[in-house]
Order: C-alpha cells, then structure tokens, then sequence
C-alpha cells in the first residue's frame, strides 16, 4: 500500500486492511479497479471475479443461485451492472489455514456506486477465515455500496466471515448474502460497524444442513443521523442443524431495527437469538425484531431481547470506586459491544477484538 | 485532635418522598472502626448510599462533611475520591466488565496482586464484574475493590449477609488488613463504618464504637459488643423498651 496517501492509508486501516498484518491472500478494489488480488498459500485461490469466470466454465452456473437475481432492485442493479466486480475465492478440500484472507472494498469517488458480486467456495473439510473490510475514503461525501456475496459451505468444512464497514454519513449500503452451509460444516459470520452511515441495510440468509452451524454476531454503533436496518435469517434444514444469533446495539442517536430469524423446519433443530440494545440519547430508537418459526415439535429455539439505557445502578456503582461519569460510561458501553464468540480461534478473537477496538468512534458521545 | 473524617449533622434523607433518615449526627474520626446496628428495613443502607450520593437519595436537611468538606455539590465519583470506598450488600452484575479490567481502573494499591491470592480471586478476573457469583465470591470481590481503592474510609455493608462462616473468615481478614488493624489505634490511617443486623462480624472485626439505628437515627451509642449482648438477649424490642425508660427519665 505504499502508493497509498497516508489519508487512504488510515481509512483501509480502519476497516482492518493493513499492509502490516499478514495474510494468506489478500484483495483490494479501488472503485472499479482491482489493485491487489493474490494468494500466498497452496490450496487457496482468489481472483477477481472476471478472471475466474473465465478461467472456470462452471463458475457461470453458480452465480445467483442462491442470491436470487430479482431478490430487490438493488440485487437487480448488480446482476445488469456493466462492470463485473467482485472476487472469487475458493479453498480446496482438506485445507486448513488459520491465517485470515483480508478483502477490502473501497469508494473513492463522490456519488460512485460500487457494485460487488463475490463468490466463497469452501471444500470439503477446509478451514478459512476471512476478514472483509468495506469503506469509502475521508473525501468521499456520498456514494452507495451493493454488494452481493454467495458462500458455499461444503459438508465439514468451516468458514468465518468478518465483515467491517466504515462509511460516510452520506453513503448507502445494501450488502446481499445468502450462505449454503453443508453437513456438519460451520458457517460463522461476524459484523461490526461503528459509524454514520445514511442507510445500510441487509439481512443474510444461512441454510444449515445436518449438524451444521451457522452463527451471527454483530456489533452496531450508530451515530446520530444514521440508519440501519440490519439483520440475519437463518433456515435450519437438516438434521440436528443449529444455529445462534447475537446483536450488541449502541444507539448515539442513530436509527436501528436489528432482526433475527430463525426457521426450524427439522427434527432436533437447536437455535437461540439474544438481541440486545443500548441506548444513549434521548434521538433515535432500536427497534429489536427477533422471530421464531418451529416447522417440527422436536426443535429447541429461544430468543431474549432488550433495550434500553445504561444502567442507573451499574453507572452508580462503578463511579462509586472513584470512576468518573464519562470514563464509568465508556467501560459500560465497551464492555456491551464486547462480544465473545465460542466458536472462534483464539488468535481470530483476539484479532477481532483489537480491531473493534481500533474502529471504535465514539467521537459523538 | 484532627478533624473528623465524616461529620454528620442533623441529617434528613428521603426515598422517593419518604423519608428514612430523621435527624441523624454522627462524627467518625481517623482510626476509628464504627459499627451501626439496627433491624432490617431501619434505613442503615441508606445512610451509606447517601453518604457516596448514590441516586434516588435526597438531603432534605442537615450536612455531610467529609474531611471536613461539605458533599452537597460533590458528584459520586468525586466524594469516592475524597477517599470514600464501599462494599455494596447487592452489587449489580456488570456484562463486558472483567474484574480485571476493573481492578486496574480503579487501582491505588501496590500489592494489589497479593490481595487477589489472598481472597482466591485469581480465577475470576476474567469473568465479568459479579457475573454468576456466589454469595460469599460478591463479598470477596467487594473486599478486593476496597482493597484496590484503599480508600480512608470503609463503608461495609451487610458484610456476613449470604456468606458462609469460611468467607466471613477470609473477608474479615481483608478488610482488618485494609484498616491496618495490626498497627496501634493512634496510627491507624483508616476508618470503617460497618452495618450489621446480625453482629456476627463482630467476632472478626474490632469494632471501637457502636451505634444502635431505629426510627431513622441513631438512638444509642456504646461498646459495641456490650450493645451486640444486649440486642441478643433482648432483640431490637430491648432498646424500645430503653429509649422509653430514657425518655421518661429525662
């Protein structure tokens, strides 16, 4: 990233694209432009999206089927656009790396729309963690992000998701993504955003075969003047699939309706929802939308929701140790958005933790 | 003689409109330990939440001096760091917050890492602050707090209430350690307050001055064991019976 002004610099390293870290493979686009996309490991391969649809017949028939092509209009927009943006990631079957792939996504120009479509093949028994960072770059007022992303999960294998995004309080973003997790594999998708955004809205769709997994955690902080409509479906199809979905929301005056869905439609189905919110002003609303569907009556799905203010008492207690209010309400709110994920490496979780600290922004509070 | 450490004087409180506190004093000096009795539900709490400002606490009448400081325009934090430190009888559970994390916000202490062995609490730093605690592993935490603040003045309450005589133990010893209780009366730095319903901390801790609390004051001041053998032979119905007697004497 040498060629990089130290402005453009910050903002990729706010979404945890940074040249420092290493990687497997690694992916950036500029706008339209593909500036970086390589692989340093046997048995995991990334190309832009154009090339490998020419390198790979089959490839055509896998687009959109599992995002559909006439989902919405934005899902439109991308199946007709021009430019044929996105990646293709593939990692063979037995492979495991423990490295992440770090992807990043960048807008550069005011009013530039950004159509993505990404493909993520994990084989059989393969093991990849992705880190995908989306942002817009400090000079860019307004612009809109569409992203399509289909992951195919192939029995036993696991894949982590970690997407960052840091947008522009004029920017909208309408990311579409529907993974396809097989049997016994494991399907993790975690998302932070904490920063103003005009509207972002999504809601990934997991389909879980037998015994597989597939869990969500994100973690929003919306500023005032933001909006975001965020969420994440989950059908347990299989067998034994299971499935968790956890939302920490901090509201500084932003708009918020976090989801959660969960559908059983098969024996001995496990899924558990917790959405959680916090507000800190008196503007804006977390509206939690947590859903249960039970298609069989030997499934076990749960949900809990909340939302409210810090707590009189816990901010009482803390700054009756001698912390003072401010201090005594960043520990409150760091220790909420702190999310731990059971299932996570160790090294990963530590990574992830640093990074939502680095991105946090609390500049507005 | 130095000033007192916490000066009460004519002291009105109430929560929400009702009022708990009815004229109260009460002067703690430097060294001393202080032990307030009184049934359940007279108001003792109250009179530790108010002194720290806690919300839902209001001074209708009469003054705090904390080293010879009046709280009144003092926020919690600042009255804390006046040298107030208090082990709450229910702590809230606090999610995200480690004791760790915690410990090290708050810490003044330098063998603060002894303490922690101590108290057995090396287990539970990584856990978030009061999180699935025992009885007896909420006072630990609180005991190590104080011991991380070591702050000039103690307010303890309910110390022994759902804790098992093993914790009493271990929790007694702390909270001697923090008020230097090894050390002769006139050098010790630090005070205490304690309330107790029970008393049974007083077979730990070397109270120097009861205080008996009803009807939202203090109504009799004392040794405070001669006190705890009175209230056990008599309950709290006994000092009834004798502030009667007194107020018809006088």
């Amino acid at each position: 990233m040498k060629h990089f002004d130290d402005t453009t610099k910050a903002t990729l390293e706010k979404v945890a694209f940074d040249e420092k870290e290493e990687r497997s493979a690694s992916f950036l686009a500029r706008d339209w432009d593909i500036l970086d996309a390589h692989s340093a490991t046997e048995g995991l391969e990334i190309l832009p999206i154009e090339t490998a649809l020419k390198k790979y017949e089959w490839l055509k028939e896998l687009l959109f089927t599992l995002v559909e092509k006439d989902k919405d209009s934005y899902v439109k927009q991308v199946a007709s656009s021009d430019v044929l943006l996105g990646y293709f990631i593939r990692i063979k079957a037995g492979v495991k790396i423990t490295l992440p792939v770090y992807t990043c996504y960048m807008i550069n120009t005011d009013k530039f729309t950004q159509c993505t479509h990404n493909i993520v093949i994990s084989e059989e028994d393969s093991e990849l963690h992705l880190i995908n960072g989306c942002t817009a770059n400090a000079h860019v007022v307004s612009g809109q992000h569409l992203g399509v992303t289909e992951y195919f999960i192939k029995d036993g294998a696991t894949l982590t998701s970690t997407m960052i995004h840091s947008w522009g309080k004029e920017v909208e973003v309408y990311p579409r993504s529907v993974a396809h997790v097989g049997k016994n594999a494991k399907f993790i998708s975690n998302y932070v955003a904490m920063c103003s955004v005009k509207n972002l809205q999504m809601n990934p769709l997991a389909v879980i075969e037998e015994s597989g997994l597939g869990e969500f955690y994100s973690v929003i902080y919306a500023p005032e003047d933001s909006k975001f409509d965020i969420g994440s479906t989950v059908i347990l199809k299989g067998d034994g699939a299971s499935s968790e979905i956890v939302s920490r929301v901090v509201s500084q005056g932003g708009e918020v309706i976090t989801r959660g869905k969960i559908i059983g439609e098969h024996p001995n189905g496990r899924g558990a929802m917790a959405c959680n919110g916090l507000l800190l002003s008196e503007k804006g609303y977390i509206h939690a939308i947590p859903e249960l569907l039970g298609k069989d009556p030997h499934l076990e799905l749960s949900h809990e929701a909340s939302v409210g203010m810090i707590s009189k008492d816990e901010l009482a207690y803390l700054m009756a140790s001698g912390i003072e209010e401010d201090k005594a309400k960043s520990l409150i709110i760091e220790g909420f958005l702190d999310l731990k994920i059971p299932s996570l490496p160790e090294d990963l979780q530590r990574q992830i933790d640093a990074l939502i600290k680095e991105t946090k922004d609390f500049e507005t509070m | 003689m130095n000033d007192p450490v916490l000066e009460i004087t004519d002291l009105y409180v109430s929560v929400e409109n009702k009022e708990i506190i009815k004229g109260m004093n009460l002067s703690v000096g430097k060294g001393e330990i202080h032990v307030i009795f009184g049934p359940n539900g007279s108001g003792k709490s109250t009179l530790l939440n108010t002194i720290l400002k806690l919300p839902g606490y209001s001074i209708d009448k009469g003054e705090i001096k904390i080293k010879s400081k009046n709280i009144q325009e003092m926020t919690t934090d600042q009255i804390a760091n006046m040298g107030i430190g208090m082990s709450f009888q229910h702590p809230p559970k606090i999610k995200g917050v480690t004791l760790q994390n915690f410990l090290h916000t708050i810490n003044r202490s330098e063998d603060l890492n002894d303490e922690i062995q101590a108290l057995s609490m090396e287990n539970f730093l990584k856990r978030e602050l009061n999180v699935g605690f025992s009885g007896g592993e909420l006072k630990r935490a609180e005991v190590l707090k104080l011991y991380a603040q070591s702050p000039d003045l103690l307010l303890i309450d309910e110390p022994e209430s759902g804790v098992d005589i093993e914790n009493i133990a271990v929790i007694s010893k702390a909270i001697n350690k923090i008020l230097q209780i090894n050390m002769p009366n006139k050098q010790r730095e630090r005070s205490a307050i304690i309330i107790t319903h029970t008393g049974h901390i007083l077979n730990y801790i070397d109270a120097d001055i009861g205080h008996v609390f009803m009807d939202g004051k203090i109504v009799c001041t004392g040794h405070p064991k001669s006190i705890m053998e009175d209230i056990k032979k008599l309950g709290f119905t006994g000092c009834v019976e004798c502030m009667k007697r007194e107020k018809d004497v006088t």
